[in-house]
């Protein structure tokens, strides 16, 4: 090996070491933030983490832009991916008090073997809605949950919050790679997009929390990898894997899986488009029909979806047009939600798709004078499948009401979508400097060879040289951090679960023989569902969103009496021996709280027990 | 490239699977993860056991599906595809009945009876 050469590879193997200590120091800072009771991690995190993040995401673009060996850069990407998604799962004790919770609690049932025969445990009336309850993605993130817990003998609730951020942190940055490799055929455009996706904030949001959406984005990650090979492939398995992995989209989300299999009938009439030997007008007018087929199945299908889910009341509207401003709805129709944020997040949020739509403009207007060009197919199908997620977002956003989810989910199979082109573009801007650098000084750089050169050559070769291994680095590092502040709430109105309330609750099923139920705020419910899990016919918790359970609890804070806690018995069974009444200090204020408090002593509701230095007060009544 | 090489010939090894060596081990790996989760829940047990688990079947998987890849990605598909299956398998033990702890061993089971039978099919379509 040249002397040069061996030291480059001894300054790689420095650089590679120290990336892994800074990435567990960063785990490291993580776990140190940890804590009971914040709103969010940012109130929390250490003052070191940022920082050291920010060196480790520079560094390690440094050694993406270098030659290390494909396999060790993704493994690289791999532990800074999971580091990125894993932040709410290690800051909170119980993760981000959010959509994952109420999944939390859904699969505790699965767990704790209280589903006997079959979901859903509870009674469904028609055969639809029996469908739509085993396709929901509750019972595949179950199942997976369940057997790792078993399997890794775990603590369960481990094992569903990092369920999803150590799916994603493991196999999108190589369904990222597959992809963007697939039609550029340059390992390093690939290796770049694996870690730029930790720059889209809507992504690693996702990639963070343990929902069923979450893991369908996985699953629809690799079927656009699929999709992508089957346009120049015959090859059955490919043509196997292009169909089941829409499929595992549908098991996981119902969203993920009408737009896995929007864009699978896109590919296909992109694939029989290229097959034809002259592209007709008829063909192209064809191509044309199937794009809007395919935009307009997913609108149609949430429609739809109330033949199968009971309460589903989305419709079409033009309310919005009517009653929003102008301003308002062209703020709606160019950045959607984003309209309501700070410039830094719609910075963050749209640089992405935005540097990625300049490149695929770019791009087409290059293949306009190119026919003959390889990927020619692959580029236009991203196109069409980019366009379509654009057209789809403006339309649930303007003229459609009462979704089941917020249209803002969409961004992310833009971002899928967008990450290989961004990469495209930066690659671009690494290569021409590196061109002009070959051009400006001799191919090998060394203080001997630069004595060579004028003065002025000298500065132009080593700025170059800083651009190149300094200030790229830095601004993507710098990107990639700032992303993160996006990803992760700045401010959250309600505390996260506390510890308290998880005492109170453990403290009462570990001390309750009889059947009992527990009227409380929506914030214990959560609590509640992480411990004995939801509808649980012996240690009742009212659902989330339980009119019933909302109404009693806010009877209660106004007059708590043991008539209402006798009242919240009944209507859960006649065999309900006890019912608790939990409030917390926090959730009620200080002076709401003192009265309620008061109230209760006063009208003989017996105090079971206090907790967090009496932040908290379990009230209970015994028939 | 030590380290290659010794992944090369372990995978080798598994994917051959001579006299089913390799799916008897995927057996008792479950056998002893049944033993584990109904008695002595030890985490480094359930992880040892559910490596060796992960390692047999993801190779039998990759190697039945992505023959023509590296050996990363071959690897990293393998195991994606078996927690496709495993997923898959629980998904219908949760909702035709559940899934404790009788259930999910035969899961176990019938996912690596699954991965062997891919494995073998596909060795004998190609003669290897």
């Amino acid at each position: 090996m040249e002397p040069s050469r061996q030291r480059f590879t001894k300054l790689l193997r420095v650089s590679e070491i120290f990336y892994f200590f800074l990435a567990a120091l960063s785990f490291y800072l993580l776990f140190s933030s940890r804590t009971w009771e914040a709103h969010t991690v940012w109130e929390v995190m250490h003052p070191a983490f940022i920082p050291t993040m920010f060196v480790a995401t520079s560094l390690l673009f440094r050694i993406l832009l270098s030659s290390e060996k494909v396999a060790y850069k993704l493994l690289f990407i791999i532990v800074h991916s999971v580091l990125i998604h894993s932040i709410f799962s290690i800051v909170f004790p119980t993760g981000d008090l959010s959509g994952q919770q109420m999944f939390l609690g859904r699969t505790r049932l699965v767990y704790d073997n209280a589903v006997l025969h079959g979901w859903p445990p509870w009674p469904v009336t028609t055969v639809q809605s029996q469908i739509y309850e085993w396709f929901r993605g509750i019972n595949f993130q179950a199942a997976l949950s369940v057997a790792f817990a078993r399997m890794f003998s775990i603590d369960f609730i481990w094992i569903h919050l990092f369920l999803v951020p150590v799916l994603w942190g493991v196999f999108t940055p190589i369904a990222a790679y597959l992809t963007t490799y697939t039609f550029t055929q340059n390992e390093k455009v690939a290796v770049l997009s694996s870690l730029l996706f930790s720059a889209f904030p809507w992504a690693t949001y996702f990639g963070a929390i343990s929902v069923p959406n979450s893991l369908g984005y996985i699953f629809f990650f690799y079927s656009l990898y699929f999709m992508l090979k089957n346009l120049d492939s015959n090859d059955s398995k490919t043509r196997f894997l292009t169909l089941t992995f829409p499929f595992f989209s549908l098991l996981s989300h119902h969203l993920t899986g009408i737009m896995s299999f929007c864009l699978l009938i896109l590919a296909l009439v992109f694939k029989s488009y290229k097959g034809e030997k002259s592209s007709s007008i008829t063909a192209k007018v064809s191509l044309v029909t199937s794009f809007i087929l395919c935009a307009s199945l997913l609108p149609l299908s949430l429609i739809y979806l109330r033949f199968f889910r009971a309460a589903t009341y989305t419709a079409f509207t033009l309310n919005k047009l009517y009653e929003l401003p102008l301003e308002e709805i062209l703020g709606l129709f160019l950045i959607g939600e984003l309209t309501y944020f700070d410039f830094e997040t719609i910075l963050l949020a749209v640089i992405g798709p935005g540097l990625a739509l300049l490149c695929i403009i770019y791009l087409l207007y290059n293949l306009k004078r190119n026919p003959t060009a390889k990927f020619r197919i692959h580029i236009y199908f991203l196109f069409a499948a980019f366009l379509m997620i654009l057209v789809d977002y403006r339309i649930l956003k303007l003229f459609m009401k009462q979704l089941v989810f917020n249209e803002e989910r969409l961004w992310v199979f833009q971002d899928f979508i967008a990450v290989p082109f961004v990469a495209l573009a930066i690659y671009a801007v690494v290569s021409l400097l590196k061109t002009f650098l070959k051009a400006t000084s001799l191919p090998t750089v060394a203080i001997a060879t630069l004595k060579a050169l004028s003065k002025r050559s000298v500065s132009r070769v080593l700025s170059l040289l800083f651009t190149l291994n300094v200030l790229i680095p830095v601004i993507l590092g710098g990107w990639i951090t700032l992303s993160l502040g996006v990803a992760y709430p700045q401010s959250v109105i309600y505390l996260q679960t506390t510890q308290y309330e998880l005492e109170a609750v453990k403290f009462i099923e570990e001390n309750t023989k009889e059947k009992y139920v527990v009227i409380c705020d929506v914030w214990t419910i959560y609590a509640g569902e992480r411990i004995v899990g939801v509808n649980n016919p012996r240690a009742y918790y009212f659902l989330e969103f339980n009119r019933t359970g909302y109404d009693l609890f806010l009877k209660m804070t106004e007059d708590p009496s043991l008539e209402l806690m006798l009242s919240a018995m009944n209507k859960t069974g006649a065999d309900t021996k006890v019912a608790y009444f939990i409030v917390t200090e926090p959730r009620l204020g200080v002076e709401q709280f003192n009265s309620v408090v008061s109230k209760a002593l006063k009208n003989g509701l017996q105090v079971y027990a206090t907790f967090g230095n009496g932040k908290l007060y379990v009230f209970y009544y015994k028939k | 490239m030590r380290i290659k090489s010794g992944f090369d010939k372990i995978e080798q090894l598994i994917t051959r699977d001579e006299k089913l060596f390799f799916t008897a081990i995927s057996y008792v790996i479950t056998l002893a993860i049944f033993i584990n989760v109904s008695g002595f829940q030890s985490p480094v047990l359930g992880l040892l056991a559910s490596a060796i688990y992960f390692l047999i079947n993801g190779i039998f998987l990759g190697q039945a599906f992505f023959k023509e890849e590296t050996a990363f990605f071959r690897l990293m598909f393998g195991l994606l595809l078996l927690f496709m299956l495993l997923g898959f398998v629980g998904w219908l033990a949760v909702v035709i009945h559940n899934l404790d702890i009788t259930r999910f061993t035969l899961v176990l089971l019938i996912t690596a009876t699954i991965s062997s039978l891919l494995n073998k099919t596909v060795k004998n379509k190609h003669g290897t």
